[in-house]
């Protein structure tokens, strides 16, 4: 006969289903953003709706979102002392993530396939040089960490087939603040890694564009768009995307003569969609869609513009004002998906 | 009407003991569109003069005639110069009619090649579509003021750099005015159909950004860039150097930010005190050539102009931003 204590024993021993992204309502994207004084990490849905909002200690920078579980790694911004795994299903903060001694968190992360790795982009304090942290995700235990072979990594993006690029920034800075201290030498590169960590390739830019940060990734084709930060003399117009395959030199693509001050020396975001490649600027409150081939198809205009995915024919994008907005294709203009008093911080972050 | 007088009183009263508010039709009406049609107006006069001069002299023209109507249309381009959204920012026509600065040469380069090359790509649709660093007004300065002797004929390049430049003038006002017009746009922020501005203060912030935006200009570009480096002076990297109009240039665009300020927000005294201040200082700085940033006394006084404008900068931000309800970009001003 079935005891109550049976009962239960055998309810625990079941294998229950996990919860999965469905179970919070399939949102699309993850996207921080500031509320009032308040700092949030929203799921959104395809058509701008927000599903879940749960509160950050202090300003996000970017998320990753484990690809089966709903589960958020949420980033603080660079100098970054804390990163916390989200449960998107409770709201609950699952784990607190402090990156060891001497090492600083620099506002990205990615996981593996299968979801049993979280990869974080990592600056040794002193002196920035590059780490990605690797972290397991059953407990978020710290299990090791691999050299990216440059300094002040941010982005990175994992191949399909489990290799790693590396955004290597080149930026150095101080350990205190974002004080940026070694403009004059820097150079940033991007490094190709194996999936056990070891360095493969790396590509850097020619001489003259040293001053010219790598610094946000979107998978295109065999290997990754890049968006740059020009840190040189704002009058000299420079390429702020290129496109790298592993194994090739890296392609740098100019914008279209009279847009070369548009986006005032700074991509923040990068996505790629349907054959097409867009960054955006805040500060230039632009975003440029280019062809795969890198040849110049649209700009947008709208003030504080930065995150940007992939949705449908072409782009989502948000801004600091509160704006989603639907970039549909390089001939139509921006559409408004959706506004509320959200200030939308750099990028969102598609799930899955 | 006299009857109605104590009525209109009363509404003066409480419009003038109310809080500081923002009018941005004023700014639009009274500023933006004016500029833009005396920018238009001066770039079509200076396009008629130069054609009777081109068509008296036989094609053989004296570029010396043709400076006051560069002058002129260059002080009229001051007023507006900063105004760098809408109509100004699309198809790149800001840069079109002024490219600067330029520390690589591009403008010199790229028209050299116009000078040099096949007469057909200065066609009026043609030259339309070369570089915007060979057009415009950096453009007609380097053929009315050249610093060697030109290596051909410079005036039929000289007479479709004008013609073009008045072309860019009229297309840039008639996107501001009209049905489908900027202004319209700035003005119906938040109403059905206006997808660009989704509210007014969006409307306000983007007008705002282009005073924080002009003020930026002038001190780290206008004046920090022949100010160069402390013991480390760029004169060669002033603007309009060639045409002796370096401080002029700052102090029209001074003048006209302030314009812009009053009528937007009137109340805004202690801004309007710090441009003018800024404006008094430039008025008295004697450097058509900004030669001085080289020399310990003059530098000392560009240094100060430069410190009035960022003052100006800074208190703009402190009292107009909280009225406006607008701040500087939550992203643009973050970076990463």
């Amino acid at each position: 006969m079935a005891t109550r204590r049976g009962f239960l024993a055998g309810l625990a021993s079941l294998s229950l289903p996990v919860p999965g992204w469905a179970d919070v309502g399939s949102p699309a994207w993850l996207a921080a953003g500031k509320m009032g004084e308040e700092y949030v990490l929203h799921g959104l849905r395809e058509d701008g709706e927000s599903l879940f909002s749960i509160a950050l200690p202090a300003r996000g920078h970017a998320a990753a979102a484990h690809p089966l579980r709903p589960e958020a790694v949420a980033f603080a911004r660079r100098p970054g002392v804390f990163a916390i795994v989200l449960d998107c299903f409770t709201g609950a903060v699952r784990h607190r993530l402090t990156p060891p001694e001497g090492r600083q968190f620099n506002g990205h992360g990615a996981f593996s396939a299968d979801g049993a790795l979280l990869m974080t982009s990592e600056v040794v304090a002193e002196g920035s040089e590059g780490r990605i942290g690797l972290w397991e995700t059953g407990g978020y235990r710290r299990i090791g960490e691999w050299e990216t072979g440059g300094i002040g990594p941010h982005d990175m993006k994992r191949l399909a087939d489990g290799r790693l690029i590396v955004a290597n920034g080149g930026i150095q800075t101080d350990p205190t603040d974002r004080t940026t201290l070694n403009l004059d030498t820097m150079r940033s590169n991007l490094a190709l890694l194996s999936p056990e960590g070891e360095i493969l390739e790396i590509a850097e830019l020619e001489p003259e564009l040293h001053q010219n940060s790598m610094r946000h990734l979107a998978l295109v084709g065999e290997g990754v768009g890049v968006a740059l930060q020009w840190q040189g003399d704002p009058a000299e117009p420079v390429p702020l995307l290129a496109r790298w395959e592993p194994g090739r030199a890296i392609r740098l693509f100019e914008a279209a003569p009279e847009e070369i001050f548009t986006m005032k020396g700074y991509a923040g975001s990068i996505a790629a969609n349907q054959g097409m490649i867009a960054i955006s600027s805040p500060r230039g409150g632009a975003v440029m869609v280019f062809g795969e081939d890198g040849t110049p198809l649209a700009t947008h205009y709208r003030a504080d513009i930065c995150g940007l995915a992939p949705l449908e024919k072409g782009f989502v994008a948000s801004d600091g004002g509160g704006g989603l907005w639907t970039l549909a294709g390089a001939e139509e203009p921006a559409r408004p998906l959706r506004h509320s008093a959200i200030s939308w911080d750099n990028h969102m972050v598609t799930i899955g | 009407m006299p009857r109605f007088r104590p009525v209109h009183m009363a509404l003066a009263l409480i419009c003038a003991a109310g809080p500081a508010f923002a009018d941005l039709k004023q700014a639009v009406d009274t500023v933006m569109l004016p500029g833009f049609a005396h920018f238009a107006e001066s770039a079509a006069a200076f396009e008629a003069e130069a054609e009777s001069h081109f068509r008296e002299t036989g094609g053989k023209c004296d570029p010396t005639a043709l400076r006051p109507g560069f002058n002129k249309t260059f002080d009229a381009w001051m007023a507006v110069s900063w105004l760098r959204f809408g109509p100004s920012e699309e198809e790149g026509r800001t840069l079109a009619i002024r490219f600067w600065p330029d520390p690589k040469g591009l403008g010199a380069k790229a028209q050299r090649g116009l000078l040099l090359g096949d007469k057909a790509s200065l066609e009026p649709e043609l030259f339309a579509r070369q570089s915007v660093a060979a057009r415009g007004l950096s453009g007609l300065e380097r053929l009315l003021y050249p610093a060697d002797p030109p290596e051909a004929d410079p005036c039929p390049l000289l007479r479709a750099t004008v013609k073009d430049l008045a072309r860019l003038a009229l297309e840039m006002e008639g996107g501001w005015t009209g049905d489908q017009g900027f202004a319209r746009t700035l003005l119906t922020a938040g109403k059905d159909g206006n997808p660009r501005y989704l509210s007014r203060t969006e409307a306000l912030q983007s007008v705002f950004t282009q005073l924080m935006g002009g003020l930026e200009f002038i001190a780290d570009q206008r004046l920090g860039r022949p100010l160069g480096e402390e013991g480390k002076p760029r004169p060669e990297r002033a603007e309009a150097r060639a045409s002796g109009r370096a401080t002029r240039n700052i102090l029209l665009e001074l003048q006209a930010i302030r314009r812009l300020t009053a009528a937007l927000e009137p109340d805004a005294a202690g801004t309007l005190a710090a441009l003018d201040r800024a404006i008094a200082e430039a008025g008295k700085l004697d450097q058509p050539e900004m030669a001085g940033v080289s020399d310990p006394v003059q530098r000392e006084k560009i240094l100060l102009l430069q410190r009035y404008v960022r003052a100006a900068r800074a208190t703009a931000l402190a009292e107009m931003a909280p009225v406006l309800g607008v701040g500087l970009g939550f992203n643009s001003q973050d970076g990463d």
